[in-house]
């Protein structure tokens, strides 16, 4: 059953067909909702987000992407869960590669590769963290995500040229965050 | 991509590259997809509560405005409820409606100010439609949670509002008529409008209104809820689109 379909037939309120757009998209909204900042209230946002898209699928227009659409719910509500909390939309991830986990299956078996592996990606994860709020979330979106830009736009609510704008501010501040000297 | 955009990003390939790299190393806990898809399902499945609970915290700002159309059920015919919610705005058709009282009271701690003291106090970006001139008078109230705006005859009120809308399927009578150009809705019968306060409590400031136009700005940070009382759909249309 493609999206498109499962839509059609949620909206005759086919629980069956909510179901099966759950079951796609749970990853990547849990995905979204962390990378976000909703930390360890993604579940929460997550299913709050499910419940509110079914109930306002009669506004999604049909000839758009699932997708993005229910991720820009997500995103809403994330917001209005760090806003209402007042602290700072924040990235609470960890590496997989985090000293004591265990090892990826791709990830390189020699040690020391690891370690600076491991270090790079800290200090890019932190650099990312410490972007301004909107510059983060086009980064985040873009590349952590890896949605389009057309996606990102539709996520965030803003233009496309807004997206381009402060996906590009954001790339530049990384870079000279981060250095030439890890980034090659 | 513009040949220009790929110049422009083509000297952050390997940063975006080491970017996408680093969202596929990050760990993420989810509970598996299919448990989330029954914990959905369950919800869906409860029934529909006609009275607002007191708000929770993720839905907290959805419902600003509750309002309730007079119905014209037809006599005999049991009542089907409908509810629409949409930027904040929370639309019953079909019910009996609450009986309006009919003096309109104030918003919880509503005053009178300038529009700078609005911009300043409001949660959201206050737009102005440059289809009219200054507003005669300008309120804020509930803590800057909805600013109204009164011209001789119009009364736009801004409030924090959210994106989606929300629809049930039994559909009552009448039903709002759906305006895409702007992205909203147009009541055109007279009806209740109810004002839930931002920390629960009952629905206040029962009142009757005009024909409305409701719909929603997006600012990039904020969706805000716009509702305006206008008796001519033309010309509130031509209002809401000269919003800036």
């Amino acid at each position: 059953m493609d999206d498109d379909e499962a839509v059609t037939r949620s909206l005759a309120g086919d629980l069956d067909a909510y179901e099966v757009l759950v079951t796609r998209y749970s990853m990547v909204a849990h995905r979204t909702a962390s990378f976000l900042g909703a930390g360890d209230e993604a579940e929460d946002v997550v299913q709050e987000a499910f419940v509110k898209a079914f109930r306002h699928l009669a506004g999604f227009r049909r000839d758009a992407a699932f997708k993005p659409w229910l991720l820009r719910i997500v995103a809403n509500e994330t917001h209005n869960l760090t806003r209402s909390r007042g602290r700072r939309a924040d990235l609470t991830l960890r590496l997989e590669s985090e000293p004591g986990r265990a090892r990826g299956p791709y990830e390189p078996e020699d040690p020391e590769g690891v370690a600076l592996a491991t270090d790079s990606r800290t200090r890019l994860l932190d650099a990312v963290r410490t972007l301004p709020e909107r510059e983060r979330e086009a980064v985040t979106c873009r590349y952590l995500l890896q949605l389009s830009e057309a996606e990102t736009a539709e996520v965030l609510g803003v233009r496309l040229g807004t997206v381009k704008s402060r996906t590009f501010r954001g790339l530049r501040r990384l870079r000279e965050e981060v250095g030439r000297d890890l980034l090659g | 991509m513009t040949s220009s955009d790929d110049d422009r990003f083509g000297r952050f390939a390997d940063l975006e590259a080491d970017l996408r790299a680093l969202g596929e190393a990050l760990e993420v806990p989810a509970p598996p997809p299919a448990d989330v898809a029954r914990a959905v399902r369950t919800r869906l499945a409860e029934p529909v509560v006609r009275v607002r609970r007191a708000p929770r915290r993720l839905t907290a700002l959805v419902a600003v405005f509750l309002v309730a159309l007079i119905a014209v059920t037809p006599q005999g015919r049991a009542a089907v409820v409908t509810m629409l919610r949409f930027a904040g705005v929370e639309i019953s058709v079909g019910g009996p409606g609450p009986l309006p009282t009919g003096v309109p009271r104030p918003l919880p701690d509503e005053r009178r100010v300038t529009l700078d003291e609005a911009r300043q106090a409001a949660r959201f970006p206050i737009a102005m439609p440059s289809a009219l001139g200054d507003p005669s008078d300008i309120r804020i109230a509930d803590g800057g949670r909805v600013v109204t705006l009164l011209w001789p005859g119009l009364r736009l009120d801004e409030f924090d509002g959210t994106l989606e809308v929300v629809f049930r399927k039994d559909l009552g009578e009448p039903w709002p008529l759906q305006v895409s150009g702007v992205n909203g809705w147009w009541i055109r019968q007279p009806h209740a409008v109810s004002y839930v306060p931002r920390h629960g409590g009952a629905p206040r400031e029962e009142r009757v209104a005009g024909p409305t136009l409701i719909w929603q700005r997006d600012t990039g940070d904020v969706n805000v809820g716009m509702r305006l009382e206008c008796e001519d759909y033309q010309e509130a249309l031509r209002i809401a689109r000269s919003v800036r």
